[in-house]
């Protein structure tokens, strides 16, 4: 079976978490358990790849923390939540045509079989 | 779960002991505890759900880049190769442990001994004895007392280098000591309080009784006290020592600053700092002004009391 490289998908941690928290700001586990919900299991982000990303989006200014004691479910533990910001939404924008045309060169090298 | 919480201590034992590094542990293992959790609720056998956890953890250095740290990570390497840190041994920290509570026993009963020697010509005195006896009796107790003190020097020895070299302990020692230092927080505490109230209430029996033998239970007292004040401080300081050997420079493990009670505020903090001092202070001024010192001593009751419940309602839960 093909796997993944992480390689490859580095560039786009970052969007796909920015992905997710443009809908809702969420925490952690919730976004690695969407991110292989929305992949069919095909990409399972490991703990402190994501974690890595949340430091150096946080620094970049494209998303904020918060700590928020309760999640939706009223479960009580305390969770580090993170929420876009409009730099960060922007960068995803711009992250959607870089893929958009990367795609298009890359496909134009691919050997269909 | 434990097995989990140690994969992570294991795999951040290189990293150096920094605010970020303590909360990227944090959240890792707030990470893991979700996932590990989801899968136990959906009937995965615990083997499993580890082995899934673990496996799907990553490695730390990329990590170790993205917080900025690889400096730090290739400081402490250099450090541990050119100025390594003594990494002191789990049985080294219990016979260090030990000692101190030896210590403390020897250095409490000195000061008892000097503290009652003075007794002796007093009880000579009272029972109609020679003097030279009460005499040598005091100088008895005195000369036990310095070599109890010279003993427990020597003991104390045997561990300088805990002061003397850069040291560290891992992260199963600093739990180890830890947990051992919150079992006897309150015996250590009880202790301490106790040794205090005797010191302050001791000349009681000589201003209730005008009799010669109150100035002896005025020393006993004062000698007890103090034995306990010694005895638990140098145990508590026991604990504290092993527990500072690590700070920000050394690798990941337990900071002992961070083991105290952290109050709400500083407000809470200096004002339970300075609890007792004050409750001493009103305890001599209200009995001095009042003179009324068969009931004043209900002071430290109450002050017991109420110090109890400030504790629980100003003490920042974790």
């Amino acid at each position: 079976m093909v796997e993944i490289s992480s390689d490859v998908i580095r560039g786009y941690n970052d969007t796909m978490i920015l992905s997710i928290l443009i809908k809702e700001p969420s925490y952690g586990y919730e976004i690695s358990k969407q991110i292989r919900r929305i992949s069919d299991d095909k990409y399972i982000i490991k703990e402190t790849t994501l974690y890595s990303a949340f430091t150096r989006m946080e620094k970049n200014g494209y998303i904020e923390s918060f700590v928020a004691d309760k999640d939706p479910e009223g479960n009580g533990k305390k969770r580090t939540y993170y929420r876009v910001t409009d730099a960060g939404r922007e960068f995803y924008n711009s992250k959607c045509d870089e893929w958009v045309l990367t795609k298009e060169v890359i496909e134009r090298f691919i050997e269909k079989k | 779960m434990e097995t989990i919480k140690n994969y992570l201590e294991a795999m951040f034992a290189n990293m150096p002991n920094t605010p970020e590094v303590m909360k990227a542990k944090a959240e890792l293992f707030s990470m893991m505890e979700d996932k590990y959790n989801e899968m136990i609720a959906d009937g995965v056998s615990e083997n499993e759900a580890v082995g899934t956890v673990i496996s799907e953890f990553g490695n730390l250095d990329e990590l170790a880049e993205d917080l900025g740290l690889v400096k730090e990570v290739e400081e402490v390497h250099v450090r541990e190769v050119e100025r390594p840190r003594r990494f002191v041994e789990l049985s080294e920290v219990q016979d260090y442990l030990d000692g101190r509570k030896l210590r403390g026993i020897m250095i409490g009963a000195g000061v008892f001994l000097c503290v009652i020697s003075v007794i002796f010509p007093i009880i000579a005195d009272e029972f109609a004895m020679r003097e030279s006896y009460g005499i040598l009796g005091m100088f008895i107790s005195i000369a036990v007392a310095i070599g109890l003190f010279i003993f427990s020097g020597i003991i104390g020895n045997d561990f300088r280098y805990l002061q003397k070299e850069l040291c560290q302990i891992d992260m199963s020692t600093a739990e180890y000591v830890k947990d051992k230092k919150n079992d006897s927080k309150y015996a250590l505490a009880m202790m301490q309080t106790i040794g205090i109230i005797l010191c302050v209430v001791s000349w009681l029996p000589a201003a209730v009784f005008d009799n010669k033998m109150a100035p002896v239970c005025l020393f006993v007292m004062v000698g007890i006290g103090l034995f306990l004040i010694i005895y638990s401080a140098k145990i508590k300081n026991g604990y504290n020592t092993i527990l500072n050997l690590n700070d920000a420079t050394t690798i990941s493990g337990t900071y002992g600053k961070e083991l105290d009670a952290k109050y709400i505020s500083r407000t809470a903090e200096v004002f339970m700092s300075v609890y007792w001092s004050t409750i001493t202070c009103i305890y001599l001024i209200v009995s001095f002004v009042t003179m009324n010192w068969g009931s004043t001593w209900l002071i430290w009751i109450i002050a017991a009391i109420v110090h109890k419940i400030l504790k629980v309602a100003l003490v920042k839960e974790d």
